[in-house]
């Protein structure tokens, strides 16, 4: 069979594409949201005085950093029903995004754990010994001076985690989650596998401009957020 | 019907799973044999702003960390082959495109992922590496070549070895994805022998095991690695 | 006002502090001199609680407080009372000069916001920084962040201003400015207790001096007393080191 390639299906590809973006962000919100609250549980596990809660959390950390994403995904979605099985639990109707948004919190829940602990241990510790001086309580302390100044080292890093999030969920079409890269899949496989080039070249275009514009409104905000502080400038 | 886990298949697979770890290695040692050498020149050209050549690697670079691998692998696996059908058509060349082993398109893949990815590493790392160490190699007479070899390379290493160990990382989960391309590699290899009586769990749990083993290792040896080379910093770290 | 009972302090198996008395009068400007390790630092810090002291008692007016078991809430009312210079400044650096001045009025002392700022300002123009209200730590010198770590504590109005070594960490250029702020404080009658290498400073501004090595005060006095008559073998040596070769002392 004679394969060609036409430009003129990586165009048609665009408008059939783009309305499935908006489930490939309802995935990677909801597991930002989930992934950035366990994450600072494993942060605080990591800082507090807690050896057992350390090797924990560090254990955790290492374990799903090692992991590729689809095996976590298939870990997850063949495991806990199974686990569930045990107990008498029958899981089998329930929305497969479930999974997937579990999968990908656990996920950035690693990657957020180490971004929080470095932001805060860069942070000088005399911050906190002249805002106890002053007179503010422990509390007052963290919330006023810590964090603010925690959040502004983090925010490039979360940056990058988060786009690494958007990239790796695009694997959740294997389970058959259909975002815009599960659409690209259905659009190639309607078609016998043909002028697959295009469509994916499509998709890549997608993806490269998402990632384009989540770097600049993260430079953006470094720059909104860091009015006290130098902010070194990669040429 | 609760199963719980059936341990022989566990066992058993865990070393078919095994089995697809050289092949894992493989792809990681020639992606990194091409990328470092090749993500250390761009990220010279980038920093040295080379007419042409520095725009080409920040659109490289771009274009790469802004798609997926998965994308990436899917783009590669299937424009190639149409390349390379041309190239022997017009060479008369006997060879049948679909009898190439697919690890030659993971080798291209790969090393094209991790060269990008090398690229932005040896940039902040050898921005690290203060101006000054050049002009005083230049003063005692060393050539470029002998600047760059003994002292600028080893002073850029240390500093972008945890990167590049973390890059090492990424890319053996990356080969994970080479099932997209038939490649019998871990997860492939597992998943197969899985499909035989269902037993995905088991099959999942031996693949999650042998990549961290095989992460862990990676980073152990990178560790040991940097200790050495760290000798002649001041005691810092 | 101030006095110290028996403070003991170790880090790991390094006793710092090995026993130390210190008594303070409202008005007193103390300077600390010693060699590097002696524990004056280590002294300042148990005052406030930085470090927590192993031993001890500071008696603040009428309240006995024991330095190892104090309350949080006795704590933060000591901390009200005694106000800290720190030797690396620790400006909030997410907060200009004026808002690092009225942090601890408006959040620590719930003072109402403007009278909080006005406050602040006259802290910041007694130190010659009114040009500097709105600027952030990072574009100041450091003569002129050590300045706003001076007025932060001197908004506060404390008791007693405590001061860890305030121009070790700047250029000599710079100390001068710094020296010039201690002074004028000190005229106004504020209660210091100053750790310094500044040897001026001891000798033009402070009404007492105390010697400390080892971990324990070998010799206090007035400036007079100790610079030109010291008692003890260990300040003579010293102060031969630190002083100019020809100052003649007397025995």
């Amino acid at each position: 069979m004679e394969k060609y390639f036409n430009a003129k299906y990586i165009w048609e590809s665009f408008p059939l594409l783009i309305p499935y973006i908006k489930v490939t962000f309802l995935v990677a919100g909801l597991s930002v949201l989930f992934g950035t609250l366990l994450g600072f549980i494993l942060a605080a596990m990591k800082l507090g005085n807690s050896k057992i809660a350390q090797i924990i959390a560090n254990g955790y950390t290492t374990a799903l950093r090692c992991t590729p994403s689809i095996v976590l995904l298939f870990l997850v979605y063949y495991g806990i029903p199974k686990i569930a099985e045990n107990f008498g639990v029958n899981l089998s109707d329930i929305d497969k995004i479930i999974f997937i948004v579990i999968t990908f919190s656990l996920q950035f829940a690693a990657a957020m754990s180490e971004v929080i602990r470095s932001a805060y241990q860069s942070i000088d510790r005399g911050q906190f010994e002249a805002a106890v001086s002053v007179g503010l309580s422990n509390a007052q302390a963290y919330r006023r001076i810590i964090f603010p100044q925690a959040f502004v080292v983090a925010l490039p890093n979360f940056g990058n985690s988060l786009l690494e999030l958007i990239k790796e969920g695009s694997l959740a079409y294997t389970i058959g989650l259909i975002d815009v890269m599960g659409k690209a899949s259905l659009i190639i496989d309607g078609r016998f596998n043909a002028h697959a080039l295009e469509t994916y070249l499509a998709l890549s275009i997608i993806y490269w401009v998402i990632s384009i514009a989540i770097e600049q409104l993260f430079l953006k905000l470094e720059k909104v957020f860091s009015k006290g502080k130098q902010v070194i400038n990669p040429t | 019907m609760s199963d719980g886990l059936n341990y022989s298949f566990l066992v058993k697979t865990f070393f078919t799973a095994l089995s697809g770890v050289p092949t894992a290695l493989m792809i990681t040692i020639v992606a990194l044999f091409i990328a470092l050498p090749l993500g250390f020149m761009l990220a010279l050209t980038r920093i040295n702003r080379i007419p042409v050549l520095h725009r080409f690697a920040q659109v490289y670079v771009s274009f790469v960390r802004g798609t997926p691998v998965i994308v990436q692998i899917f783009i590669i696996y299937s424009s190639v082959p149409l390349v390379l059908t041309s190239f022997f058509k017009k060479f008369h060349i006997e060879t049948n495109v679909y009898d190439i082993n697919p690890i030659w398109y993971a080798f291209i893949v790969f090393s094209l992922n991790t060269t990008a990815i090398l690229i932005e590493v040896f940039r902040s790392a050898i921005s690290t590496v203060s101006k000054g160490q050049l002009e005083a190699a230049y003063s005692v007479g060393l050539t470029n070549v002998q600047a760059f070899r003994r002292i600028i390379i080893p002073q850029t290493l240390v500093v972008a070895l945890p990167n590049i160990c973390t890059a090492t990382v990424n890319l053996i989960k990356a080969t994970s994805l080479g099932y997209a391309m038939s490649l019998q590699e871990i997860t492939l290899r597992a998943k197969v022998a899985a499909n035989v009586g269902y037993n995905y769990v088991e099959a999942y749990i031996d693949i999650f095991l042998v990549y961290l083993i095989l992460c862990s290792l990676v980073e152990y040896l990178f560790k040991i690695y940097e200790k050495r080379l760290r000798k002649y910093k001041a005691a810092n770290a | 006002m101030l006095e110290i009972k028996n403070i003991h302090k170790s880090f790991g198996k390094n006793e710092i502090l090995k026993g130390v008395d210190l008594r303070i009068d409202k008005g007193d400007v103390v300077v600390i001199l010693g060699p590097s390790g002696s524990g004056k630092t280590t002294l300042l810090r148990c005052i406030n609680f930085l470090e927590k002291a192993d031993q001890g008692h500071a008696i603040f007016g009428a309240a006995d407080v024991n330095l190892k078991t104090a309350s949080k809430k006795q704590i933060h009312d000591i901390r009200q009372k005694v106000a800290f210079v720190f030797q690396n400044y620790n400006l909030f650096n997410n907060k200009t000069a004026l808002e690092n001045v009225t942090e601890g009025l408006i959040i620590g002392r719930r003072v109402p916001k403007a009278e909080a700022i006005e406050i602040g300002k006259k802290a910041l123009d007694k130190v010659g920084l009114s040009e500097k209200y709105h600027s952030y730590p990072i574009e100041l010198s450091g003569g002129q962040q050590q300045r706003v770590g001076i007025a932060r504590a001197v908004a506060l109005n404390p008791d007693i201003i405590l001061f860890d070594e305030p121009t070790s960490a700047l250029d000599p250029e710079l100390v001068g400015e710094v020296l010039t702020v201690m002074k004028n404080i000190a005229k106004e009658g504020t209660t210091m207790l100053v750790v310094t290498h500044e040897m001026s400073f001891a000798k033009d501004v402070a009404n007492r001096v105390v010697f400390m090595d080892g971990g324990v005060i070998v010799e206090e006095g007035s400036p007079k007393e100790i610079f030109t008559n010291p008692k003890e073998e260990r300040t003579q040596q010293f102060l031969r080191r630190v002083l100019p070769e020809d100052y003649i002392f007397y025995i």
